[in-house]
């Protein structure tokens, strides 16, 4: 017997690093996983190297997008027939700067990729939800939901944002058999941190490795966290035994967050 | 083939309520468990509803008392060779009033209760985690840890503490490969509560029942917790995945500290 047994999940950013530890993970408990990225050919290959066979689908699009959003919760009801958990884990920076520096662009894209994206998903995912009075929605928050770096003031204030969003909507559906969570690990040298990372950490004022070391150095494991870490959580969170745990804020940060 | 196969867990507070529960959890998967508690005739009981055999055992410990804490720890080395989990569950307080009728006598058992039984028993669990470079200490503290009641001050005061305590204890030992985390339950009816519920009822100038809906509103959830919720969080924590999870205060209280 399995954790997510006869469970539908969809994940987006699912074809690497957090959100693809999380569609493995949940595999290996039993779900069917609809996985959502930009790259048709990388989905394709992701779906390829689950093994999963019919059990997993990948659904092409940008999550900051809301038509990609909305369109990825439709279709995963459509292609198993429900929608128990919504991991919206997609996220990140592309061109950040301090904000003298920060073009509108870039404020735009954080907010649509980080924060709207999390709105839109919500909501298309609990009117699927509330009939039924069942589900999940887990979203990727970070360390820096709680905490502020220089560099990077669009990815902390949605961060924080999100934060804001997952307690107040867990409030709102607390007595309806939902649960609204946000998982919030410190760095992870993801494949989308070694890409973003040197810019990132040019707007910081550090070389990519200073940056690393610095978030490691932060932390009580004085190491980067790793994805597996936080899928484990993904997995307790998605699960029943997590029916009474929701508008948590759940660290997985190695000791970073005071709180 | 289970996640804590090979792992000796030590739980203060054992017996029943929640300690029992997450007992139970982690021997599903494997572990051996030592159970502390006051009263034999429970820790029989205990032992017999894990299923009884050799990787289950019983020790008196009054956890008011160093000379027992820390002869608790060493009968768990003594007897499985080693300690990898320990859990610091037993607590609570009594002689509930509004602090400018507090007792000394109040104050004082709810620190040897809550927060020396803490501290003792993770001293000495990390004079035997440190040189292996392998531990995993969870606190159960609650969401009086994190917030306040009126009426209940001496319990608040103590479960603040055992998150101090957690957070520093945490950072001493996070490159040692020992994580320390606190988990911070919402009210749960456990026989603890409806011992001492009543009084911190009174201290509150309410009913017993009206303090647990007074909790219960609280929630995003609008009920109360279940002991299983905790022992969820308690595995996961223990397990390997838990590694990169450490000085965290995990809300499993259905959405009701605010952070």
């Amino acid at each position: 017997m399995n954790r997510l047994d006869g469970k539908v999940a969809c994940i987006t950013g699912g074809t690497r690093s957090i959100g693809r530890a999380m569609a493995e993970a949940f595999l290996a408990e039993g779900a069917r996983v609809v996985i959502n990225g930009r790259d048709e050919a990388k989905g394709q290959r992701c779906l390829e190297e689950l093994g999963a066979g019919e059990r997993a689908a990948f659904f092409p699009g940008d999550a900051a997008s809301q038509e990609v959003i909305e369109g990825l919760i439709d279709f995963s009801i459509e292609r198993f027939g429900q929608l128990d958990v919504c991991c919206l884990n997609s996220g990140g920076v592309r061109h950040t700067a301090p904000v003298v520096d920060m073009t509108d662009e870039e404020w735009q894209l954080e907010l649509d990729w980080n924060l709207n994206q999390v709105f839109w998903g919500m909501r298309r995912a609990l009117r699927h939800m509330l009939p039924r009075g069942a589900g999940r929605i887990l979203v990727t928050s970070s360390v820096e939901g709680k905490l502020g770096k220089p560099g990077l003031p669009g990815y902390v204030a949605t961060k924080h944002a999100v934060n804001g969003l997952v307690k107040s909507v867990a409030r709102e559906v607390g007595t309806a058999g939902i649960t609204v969570n946000a998982v919030l690990p410190g760095l992870i040298e993801t494949d989308i941190v070694q890409q973003t990372g040197p810019e990132t950490a040019k707007a910081m004022g550090l070389s990519y490795e200073e940056m690393v070391a610095t978030f490691a150095g932060e932390a009580a494991i004085q190491r980067p966290n790793k994805v597996e870490e936080v899928a484990a959580v993904a997995v307790l969170l998605a699960s029943d035994a997590a029916r009474n745990i929701t508008g948590c804020l759940f660290p997985v940060d190695g000791g970073t967050m005071p709180y | 083939m289970g996640e804590l196969d090979g792992r000796v867990a030590c739980i203060t507070g054992g017996t029943r309520g929640i300690g029992l529960a997450i007992a139970k959890r982690l021997a599903d998967e494997g572990a051996s468990v030592v159970l502390g508690g006051r009263n034999p005739e429970k820790g029989a009981a205990a032992l017999a509803e894990l299923g009884g055999g050799e990787r289950y055992r019983f020790e008196v410990c009054d956890v008011k008392q160093r000379e027992a804490c820390e002869g608790l720890i060493d009968a768990t080395v003594e007897h499985f060779g080693r300690i990898d989990v320990l859990v610091a569950n037993a607590g609570g307080a009594t002689g509930h009033r509004p602090v400018a009728e507090l007792s000394d006598e109040a104050m004082q058992d709810a620190l040897l209760w809550n927060l020396w039984h803490t501290f003792w028993t993770m001293r000495r669990a990390l004079h035997y985690m440190l040189p292996q470079r392998f531990g995993r200490i969870i606190n159960i503290s609650s969401v009086e840890g994190k917030v306040g009641k009126p009426g209940l001050s001496h319990y608040v005061t103590v479960k603040h503490a055992i998150n101090g305590l957690t957070k520093s204890a945490a950072r001493e030992v996070g490159a040692e490969g020992i994580t320390i985390n606190a988990i911070c339950p919402g009210a749960i009816e456990t026989d603890v509560m409806q011992a001492e519920g009543p009084g911190a009822a009174a201290s509150m100038g309410i009913s017993y029942e009206q303090l647990l809906e007074v909790f219960a509103q609280e929630s995003a959830i609008k009920r109360l917790n279940e002991v299983e919720d905790v022992a969820e969080v308690a595995l996961l924590l223990a397990s390997n995945a838990g590694g990169g999870i450490t000085g965290s205060m995990i809300s499993v209280d259905g959405g009701t500290a605010p952070y």
